[in-house]
């Protein structure tokens, strides 16, 4: 994966966000009583459900609109969202599964050194901006791949982007960043 | 005609005018030819309300016309006051366009600027920073996101202008102290300066805490003007002192990522207390230290305190005149000359760690050679056996123990060295169990370690969900049945 080591960085995904909609009108008090593990939020007009294989948690709106996150992949959340529609198809309603997008991939890696923050802040203006009163990271935010980065002084980073893809990328463009500010771990 | 004029005469007040107007109607109509005056005559169908007659003429007085009736006078219908066609070349405007007064400028910024300087003055900052966040308030806040703030939110934008001024021309204060005098939440004031330097294109040197002490140890009020003199301290002293203590907790892992506020309270605490260490101060705790100071007390600063604390212990005990152990009750008379000999007492405790833990490594090496055969140097241990990655580490620091000891080394060299043979190895799971100092998030790590979660190979999403499965995502109509019962039974207790 990097050119400039030789170990491999491991970028772990830990949430992905999907949505999709049914192409018809729901009723979530049916669905309410009918389901189960399901938490029915009245007040702000949806539906939780949780389901077990894959782990996901879906809120669905009575527009037919539903958000899937906590998958670990988006191969996962593809099937967790069909899982979901044939559910749903099962409780009675005329469902069809459509427009299905992943919106947000949340990923951390862990470098393999510390990093000296103040450092990699000053030699990435304005690109990197970081405020130790406000949050122990740095935020990168990298334009066109959409994508953000949070840096931390122990080497952990976390990233967040529209697709795995970009993420990926987004790590490779910052290791070499991060690289050259790091702090030797043994002081 | 006459009888006409004379009607008119008598419903109307006599003007010169309506007289000659008069005059020239009544030629012109004696001129008009006599199917016209007939015209003039009648009005087609209507009668007069006052006499009944139907005799009415159609009339323009004052440019507005009327129906009246020759007999009695009286007016029957009148028209508009202004004819419609009579603006032919005029334009449309608009009431407010017509009533506008010249523009003033804006009240809330003028209370903003005025708030601007009154900030700077209690911060007693010098001129150049007064004119530049003026300007930068004048610009801020005609743009788009923030003219129409609340006014809360305007004034907090003043605090941060100063602030981003002060920062830019090098007079560091902290974002507390400019919450502590908006009274503002510091969230917002953070939100408020993120969005400010992005409209304004700012790019503003990071602080680092060393600078900003100065300027914070002039907050406490532990002069010998405030206080009795078994407290008294002079600022500079203090502020010396701070500096150093601060330094050290930076190359030990206290400083990154921490709020500054608390380590700086913590570090001058520690400071004030080793700088004359009777025993009235050290029975000081830092709660009566920040009533005698008359500052807020920052909770995480006793936290702080410990972790400082247990670095100067570290290095306490390697101070070869002193005897007994150094615990964290009595290392506040050491302080002095641990930080006097930082850098020396710091390779020394570098040291001892690393023989430590060859020792360590060496003992549980001769247990584990019986069972594996002894690795190779340096590189590539795939995997990740926590006995391989410490033998891989007894032999590194068996080679590094050979070399030359202290010298005029900074201790930035042995680690460099340390991370070079490191780098090439495959990083093992917990760096903070090995090394002498280490942030407290990997020391003691509260979230499990992360590992892949090998993915589901036997759902497709289009099969059919089995029976069994089914069940635990749909009710059954009974169990619907008695869920809806189970609720009505509960809506009525709470009812009654």
């Amino acid at each position: 994966m990097d050119s400039s080591n030789d170990e491999a960085l491991d970028i772990i995904i830990t949430n992905v966000v999907a949505t999709f909609r049914t192409r018809c009108h729901l009723n979530l008090r049916t669905i309410a009583l009918e389901g189960t593990n399901v938490i029915y939020k009245p007040e702000v007009g949806k539906v939780l459900m949780k389901l077990r294989k894959p782990k996901i948690t879906a809120s669905i709106w009575s527009s037919g609109k539903i958000i899937c996150t906590g998958a670990t992949s988006e191969d996962d959340a593809k099937l967790g969202a069909r899982r979901l529609a044939r559910l749903l198809q099962k409780l009675g309603f005329k469902v069809r599964f459509s427009a299905f997008k992943v919106v947000n991939v949340l990923a951390v890696c862990s470098m393999p050194f510390a990093i000296h923050l103040i450092d990699f802040t000053k030699n990435n203006r304005p690109i990197a901006s970081y405020e130790p009163e406000l949050h122990p990271a740095a935020t990168y935010r990298i334009k066109h791949i959409k994508a953000t980065i949070q840096v931390f002084s122990t080497g952990s980073i976390t990233v967040t982007g529209p697709n795995v893809q970009n993420v990926a990328t987004a790590v490779e463009q910052v290791y070499p960043l991060l690289f050259e500010c790091q702090k030797p771990r043994y002081k | 005609m006459l009888f006409y004029f004379r009607a008119r005469h008598l419903f109307r007040p006599f003007r010169l005018t309506t007289c000659l107007l008069l005059l020239i109607c009544s030629c012109l109509s004696a001129v008009c030819t006599r199917r016209q005056f007939i015209w003039k005559m009648s009005r087609a169908g209507l009668s007069c309300p006052g006499c009944g007659s139907s005799n009415i003429v159609d009339d323009n007085l004052y440019c507005q016309s009327q129906l009246v009736c020759v007999d009695c006078g009286s007016v029957v219908s009148e028209g508009a006051l202004v004819a419609a066609d009579d603006h032919v070349g005029g334009s449309d405007v608009s009431y407010s366009r017509s009533t506008a007064v010249a523009k003033k400028p804006c009240m809330n910024l003028i209370k903003g600027i005025q708030r601007v300087k009154a900030i700077c003055r209690i911060l007693r900052v010098n001129s150049g920073i007064e004119d530049l966040s003026q300007t930068y308030y004048n610009l801020a806040y005609q743009h788009e996101s923030f003219i129409r703030v609340s006014l809360q939110k305007k004034e907090v934008l003043a605090g941060c202008c100063v602030l981003v001024c002060c920062r830019l021309l090098n007079w560091p204060i902290t974002m507390g102290t400019i919450s502590c005098l908006l009274d503002a939440d510091p969230m917002v004031v953070g939100m408020v300066y993120q969005e400010m330097v992005k409209i304004l294109n700012i790019e503003p040197p990071i602080i680092n805490v060393t600078e900003v002490m100065e300027a914070h140890s002039l907050e406490y009020k532990i002069t010998s003007l405030h206080v009795p003199e078994e407290y008294a301290e002079t600022s500079k002293d203090l502020t010396k002192r701070a500096v150093s203590l601060v330094e050290l907790a930076a190359d030990s892992w206290i400083v990154t990522g921490r709020k500054p506020i608390p380590i700086m309270m913590a570090a001058i605490y520690l400071s004030w207390q080793s700088l004359k260490p009777n025993k009235h101060r050290l029975k000081c705790s830092l709660e009566k230290f920040c009533q005698i100071a008359k500052v807020n007390k920052h909770r995480p600063a006793s936290k702080r305190i410990t972790e400082m604390k247990k670095v100067l212990c570290k290095l306490g005990n390697e101070i070869p005149w002193v005897r007994e152990a150094v615990t964290p009750d009595n290392v506040v008379r050491q302080v002095e000359d641990i930080l006097k000999h930082r850098y020396a007492l710091l390779r020394r405790a570098l040291r001892t760690h690393e023989e430590a833990l060859l020792v360590e490594c060496q003992a549980s090496c001769e247990d584990s050679l019986t069972e594996e055969a002894a690795p190779t140097q340096s590189s590539a241990l795939v995997e990740q056996n926590p006995n391989a990655s410490s033998v891989e580490q007894c032999e590194l620091n068996a080679e590094r123990a050979q070399r030359p000891g202290d010298g005029d080394d900074n201790p930035c060299t042995v680690s460099e060295l340390h991370t070079d043979i490191q780098e090439s190895q495959y990083p093992t799971p917990n760096w903070g169990k090995r090394v002498l100092f280490a942030p407290p998030c990997v020391t003691h790590p509260r979230k499990k370690r992360r590992v892949e979660q090998p993915e589901l190979k036997d759902v497709t999403g289009d099969e059919e969900i089995s029976d069994s499965e089914i069940d635990s995502y749909i009710r059954t109509p009974r169990e619907a049945q008695e869920f809806i019962l189970t609720q009505q039974l509960f809506y009525e207790s709470e009812q009654s």
